[in-house]
């Protein structure tokens, strides 16, 4: 019996991550907890326990992360959303004058409606709460007591508003939709590397169970193995390179080892946006062959497919049937052609980014799991979270520093986006 | 020496030359040699006294496998080791569990079965189950193990059958077929299984493949309304038997293994072997409807024999010509005699 692991509890597409996020993982050194209240939802009141963390003076430490009230105050956010406005007019009167192509021109209409009204609902509840501010001074006590309570429910409805426009303002990306096809690698350090790649993997997999993801195992050669895992939009953040420090339980003397591995994260195309031909590939493998009729009765139904234009290989020799472990390595082959089709095209989007989250492809070290001392740091952001054991276990913890790394990439997508504003407006 | 009429002589043939000719050994895995399931365990390793992990006695075996000269010798150990564990393959379990101790059982069990890969058995013999296409079937010597290239052979099939509409009398046009030589019933069963309407008639000269194919379909829930029929028959001793079978039903596919030529090729450079293909060439158009189809799996010096025997009968009324693979021959039955050459593009 195929020992498959398949839970399919959550529906398919968008994880809304903006409803896990508030949490407080991040804070800037000046900054005390309590700031961070402000920024909970309304069914987050409670401050999460911030268990064992604390923040390490890393190189991007300085780039923090800003709190919803401090980036409505940026002057150049005001502006988009005044450019967005006026944009939305313009539309607004092209697609009700003329009559050619009246469905593209409602369509645009349609794209920049929802964020255009949480503008203007916004902008009611600011005029709102300063009324209501000023019946607080009010002499009767009861006017005042109903006073407050307006007033605070105008401050909740502002920070609705607010982080509703924040996600709206940031293109959805395409590939956030997809799965995807994990692959993890050892790297430097032998046996203890390819030790701790199993680990990391086995983590992704309490992960994807966690997240009630479906997975599927493609491919497990030595220390190559690959997943597909249902949200590429929160596994983007593992590609890189991860680096263990630990004292290996083959280690006799008690010295502390480097190691390293690779993440990979491919998104896994849709069957129409990247067409393969056949001809294009070679598929090997291990043919019972001879002469004058004999044959061996072979075990070995590995399959191998060459893609001969770019020398991509994929491979898999998961299954028993012949027939399948093909169909898996074709899976696999579409994905890391998708993989590198997609960063070509990406690697020039991102390259203003300073953080550079789930982008810089295989190269950049991304985080450092230092078992003695009990401590994983992710060196984009600078996070450090304890308990080294619960976090391979693929739960709360790596949601946690998951969550953080998701808010630090919409803060700088978000920066991008006003930076290009400012450029046009000049 | 004809050795098909001696086939103890045979044996004892092959028996002695084991130590030297290992892939002859391999090469009879399907035959008389495993019907009385010898096993040489005098050359095993010793089982250990102490407990070992599975992992440990996977490399083990992997080792006393090379050492013998077992052919694919980690293969063998990690699928038996799998299957003992309870899965397909060694990949699709947990580490932790490779690195428990295996109970005194299955260490004995291990032992038992890697004994048996040790006298040449083949794996899909040794556990007795191999999967074929979307299948997991039994596996049981002396019929045949099917092979990996006979799945794209199947895939062939199910695109003709998929692409055309049925040519049926009736207005839910089904699809009749025709196995002889089924073994495992590998083909026939993958067949039903991918198309719900299809009907299939097997047959088999062995008895043991006809127990075997009926083993197989216990507990396949799409086999329902008897789709499959199976019968012990030889279509070289039994042809008005099998015609009757099958003449009132309106066959469109005829599929024929290649076991039987195979044994034949071997020995004789094909010559008994191409009998029997030209036996269920005979048959075939009193068996297929119109635009009905025959597929072969054959040795690969039989296709131009077939193909120049073929045009030199044109009473045969059986034409048209495909290679696929060198193994593989399709012929389509055409009601004129007019010969056309089939264009896969």
């Amino acid at each position: 019996m195929a020992f498959r692991r398949a839970l399919d509890l959550l529906p398919k597409g968008r994880l809304w991550v903006s409803h896990f996020q508030k949490s407080p993982n991040v804070i800037g050194p000046n900054v005390t907890l309590l700031d961070w209240t402000t920024r909970t939802t309304r069914t987050t009141r409670t401050t999460r326990t911030t268990r064992a963390l604390h923040i390490a003076a890393g190189p991007l430490a300085g780039a923090r992360l800003l709190s919803v009230d401090e980036l409505f105050a940026k002057r150049s956010l005001q502006e988009h959303l005044e450019k967005l406005e006026t944009e939305y007019s313009e539309r607004l009167r092209a697609a009700s004058s003329e009559d050619d192509e009246p469905r593209a021109k409602r369509a645009n209409v349609a794209l920049l409606a929802p964020l255009v009204h949480s503008i203007r609902e916004l902008d009611s509840k600011q005029r709102e709460k300063a009324e209501t501010e000023a019946l607080l001074r009010d002499e009767d006590p009861a006017l005042r007591e109903l006073a407050e309570l307006e007033y605070e429910g105008c401050l909740r409805d502002i920070q609705d508003l607010r982080q509703k426009i924040l996600d709206l303002l940031l293109p959805e990306e395409e590939d956030d939709l997809s799965d995807l096809v994990l692959e993890v690698t050892a790297g430097v350090g032998g046996q203890e590397a390819m030790l701790f790649t199993d680990e990391v993997f086995d983590m992704y997999q309490g992960y994807a169970r966690h997240h009630g993801w479906s997975f599927d195992i493609l491919e497990h050669v030595a220390s190559d193995i690959g997943q597909r895992i249902q949200s590429y939009k929160r596994m983007k953040f593992e590609a890189g390179v991860h680096r263990v420090q630990r004292v290996p339980r083959t280690e006799k003397q008690g010295r502390m080892h480097t190691s390293t591995m690779t993440v990979a994260v491919l998104p896994q195309p849709t069957e129409i946006s990247l067409t393969i031909n056949s001809k294009d590939l070679r598929i090997e493998t291990k043919r019972a062959s001879g002469a004058g009729g004999q044959h061996v009765n072979t075990t070995d139904s590995a399959v191998r497919i060459v893609h001969l234009p770019t020398g991509v290989v994929a491979e898999c020799q998961q299954e028993r049937s012949q027939i399948k472990n093909k169909e898996k390595a074709m899976k696999a082959l579409r994905a890391k052609l998708y993989s590198r089709k997609l960063e070509e095209v990406t690697s020039r989007r991102y390259n203003q980014r300073k953080v550079q989250i789930g982008t810089k492809g295989r190269s950049e070290k991304i985080r450092t799991y230092n078992l003695s001392q009990d401590r994983i740091t992710d060196h984009r952001i600078g996070l450090t979270l304890h308990d080294t054991r619960s976090f391979l276990l693929g739960e709360e913890l790596l949601d946690q520093m998951n969550s953080s790394l998701q808010e630090f990439s919409d803060q700088e997508a978000l920066e991008e986006l006003l930076g290009e504003t400012q450029r046009d407006g000049t | 020496m004809n050795n098909y009429n001696f086939p103890s002589l045979r044996i004892n043939l092959l028996l002695i030359r084991e130590m030297e000719r290992l892939s002859i050994c391999e090469h009879r895995s399907s035959g008389g040699l495993w019907g009385s399931r010898v096993v040489h365990t005098c050359s095993a390793p010793a089982i250990p006294a102490g407990r070992i992990t599975a992992l440990q006695a996977v490399d083990l075996w992997k080792n006393h496998f090379t050492e013998r000269g077992v052919m694919e010798p980690d293969h063998s150990s990690l699928y038996i080791m799998a299957y003992l564990l309870g899965a397909k393959t060694v990949k699709s379990l947990e580490q932790e569990k490779l690195s428990e101790f295996l109970s005194p059982e299955k260490t004995e069990q291990m032992w038992k079965l890697c004994s048996r890969r040790l006298s040449r058995m083949p794996v899909q013999y040794v556990i007795e189950e191999w999967d074929f296409r979307d299948l997991t079937l039994k596996m049981r010597p002396p019929v045949f193990i099917p092979r990996p290239e006979t799945e794209e052979l199947v895939e062939l099939m199910l695109n003709d059958l998929e692409m055309k509409p049925g040519t049926g009398i009736g207005a839910d046009s089904q699809h009749t077929c025709l196995e002889v030589g089924c073994g495992s019933g590998a083909i026939s069963l993958s067949l039903l299984k991918s198309l719900p309407q299809l009907k299939v008639t097997a047959l088999d000269q062995s008895q043991d493949a006809v127990d075997l194919t009926r083993a197989n379909t216990c507990n396949k829930l799409f086999l329902l309304n008897d789709r499959l029929q199976i019968h012990c028959l030889d279509v070289m001793k039994d042809a008005e038997t099998v015609l009757s079978l099958c003449r009132h039903v309106s066959t469109l596919l005829l599929f024929f293994s290649y076991k039987i030529v195979f044994d034949h090729a071997a020995l004789d450079g094909g010559k008994d072997g191409l009998k029997v293909i030209k036996q269920i060439l005979t048959l075939a158009p009193q068996i297929l409807s119109n635009h009905g189809r025959v597929y072969l799996e054959v040795d690969p010096r039989h296709p131009p024999l077939i193909q120049r025997w073929v045009e030199v009968n044109p009473k045969f009324r059986v034409c048209l010509f495909l290679f696929v693979r060198p193994r593989f021959c399709i012929l389509r039955k055409e009601k004129s005699n007019k010969y056309h050459k089939l264009d896969l593009d």
